[in-house]
């Protein structure tokens, strides 16, 4: 009995150490890359290239004083940090870092998804409005419309991805796109899907919750010490669940290109132009196929580099487009929510099923 | 204890662990200025917080939970397509037309814009450009 007790453990704690470093990570990496764009170093000094600067400033942070206002609700203020923090960090629990290798791979893992991240809403707007400041209030009420706008486009793209597979199991959604990747017949839904992701993380060309020059810090205003390391944390671990999110709806998850067509390809076209000696190719495929392809530690490795490479793609681009765009208007934000994206959406949301019907393409749902 | 709960209780753990590293270890002098809510360039006072808000935020919030519900309505479909074919799509369409038509009359009584005085004094000038005609809408 105890002894499963212990593997989930050992589970839990591969799953969530790794994802706090990357967190950690991402952090210098979006220094590091808005100070490349920027023509300026960036931090340099802490550790080697300054690949402990994560580590430097979370430990000063834990270590600062605790400002509590006094008018502020008390149990509120620090409750609504933890609550975002913890619901940004549940959602790694339904990942599949390769075929059903996760925590828990079990059949709504995208409905789980969806409702973990916005719960993450209410930690928003219990600390805006229980600091009791007017620029803390004002910030988590624009956060709080703008989230829960965009969380529409985002379950509405998802559903559209849904239609595609036919399943809520993320390991069934992978797998369906073994055929192509859901980029290909849904590319403006992942271009709406990218772009509600931004908005959703409160990101770049969308961050009105904390527009400097008008609120001071947004929802944050009065928070200082652990609790700013909280919304930070869970500012980046969303972040990086979204792409993650991203890369297995649209991008095939952990999908590779089979390296054995990669090698199959090449080898007919050598054979047939005759360039090639048959028998001391059939010896080096038979020790290809045994070292990498027939080996489950290898195919391991390159699932989870996979799925790993695609989402830093895509965290990339989401700081490439935080040093490239300006910040827009509140009202053009939600405008362009309200009347772009989501008429876009449902005029999708139409289509597509007819279009599956009306060329008999329908997907059996086998689990 | 599945694998699923001890994720919850070690994540849960983790936050309260570093608010109480936080709470112990950390040095704490308060004087008044410091405990005084945050203000720019002169002192903060009692009775300016909680205030009325636009009502705006509430509309968009009474939309959201309409749509957010008419969406994951649809997410039973698009897991059972297969199973009841042109009955699930034609009651889908019907669905989604009448909730379609509840949209296009909040979008027409401008319940869900946001007046900005600035594209008042922009749209004077030109009335092209795409931003001024998402504004305007």
């Amino acid at each position: 009995m105890y002894y499963s007790i212990i593997i989930s453990l050992i589970e839990v704690v591969l799953v969530l150490v790794p994802a706090l470093l990357g967190i950690a990570y991402v952090t210098i990496a979006e220094r590091k890359t808005m100070a490349s764009m920027q023509r300026r170093l960036g931090p340099n000094f802490v550790g080697y290239y300054g690949l402990l600067q994560a580590f430097a400033d979370a430990l000063k942070l834990l270590l600062k004083e605790y400002v509590a206002p006094t008018q502020a609700n008390i149990i509120l203020f620090f409750l609504g940090p933890v609550i975002t923090l913890i619901f940004s960090l549940l959602g790694y629990a339904v990942i599949p870092y390769g075929p059903s290798l996760a925590i828990n791979d079990f059949s709504l893992g995208i409905y789980y998804i969806l409702a973990v991240s916005s719960l993450a809403t209410y930690g928003i707007l219990l600390a805006g409005w229980s600091a009791n400041s007017k620029y803390a209030f004002l910030g988590s009420l624009r956060s709080t419309a703008q989230l829960i706008s965009y969380e529409l486009v985002l379950s509405s793209a998802i559903l559209l991805v849904i239609m595609l597979t036919g399943s809520l199991n993320l390991s069934v959604n992978i797998e369906s796109q073994r055929a192509i990747w859901n980029i290909f017949p849904l590319l403006p839904v992942f271009i709406i899907f990218f772009i509600g992701s931004v908005a959703e993380t409160n990101r770049a060309p969308f961050d009105l919750a904390e527009a400097e020059s008008e609120l001071v810090s947004g929802f944050m205003t009065e928070h200082a010490a652990v609790v700013f390391v909280f919304f930070f944390l869970a500012e980046y671990g969303s972040i990086v669940l979204m792409c993650i999110l991203t890369s297995i709806l649209f991008l095939g998850g952990y999908l590779s290109i089979n390296s054995l067509d990669v090698f199959n390809f090449f080898y007919s076209i050598l054979f047939n132009i005759g360039f090639i000696d048959l028998n001391f190719f059939n010896i080096f495929y038979y020790f290809y196929k045994e070292i990498f392809v027939n080996n489950s530690i290898i195919e391991g490795l390159i699932y989870g580099l996979t799925i790993g490479l695609k989402s830093s793609i895509l965290i990339f681009l989401f700081i490439w487009v935080r040093a490239s765009f300006p910040r827009i208007r509140f009202d053009q934000l939600m405008a362009f929510c309200w009347t772009v994206l989501l008429p876009l959406l449902f005029a999708l949301i139409v289509l597509l099923p007819c279009i599956l019907y009306s060329y008999n393409i329908l997907p059996v749902n086998v689990l | 204890m599945s694998s699923m709960t001890l994720f919850i209780l070690f994540v849960s753990i983790i936050a309260l662990l570093f608010l109480f590293i936080n709470l112990i270890f950390a040095p704490h002098n308060p004087y008044q200025e410091k405990y005084s809510i945050f203000e720019c360039g002169f002192h903060s006072f009692l009775g300016q917080n909680r205030t009325q808000f636009g009502v705006k935020f509430f509309i968009f919030a009474l939309v959201y939970l309409l749509l957010d519900l008419e969406i994951l309505l649809t997410f039973p479909f698009a897991v059972s397509e297969y199973v009841n074919n042109i009955y699930g799509l034609i009651i889908l369409l019907g669905f989604i037309t009448i909730i379609t038509i509840g949209f296009v009359y909040e979008l027409g009584k401008s319940a869900l814009k946001i007046d900005s005085r600035q594209v008042i004094t922009m749209t004077r000038f030109n009335y092209s450009s795409t931003i001024e005609y998402l504004g305007k809408i």
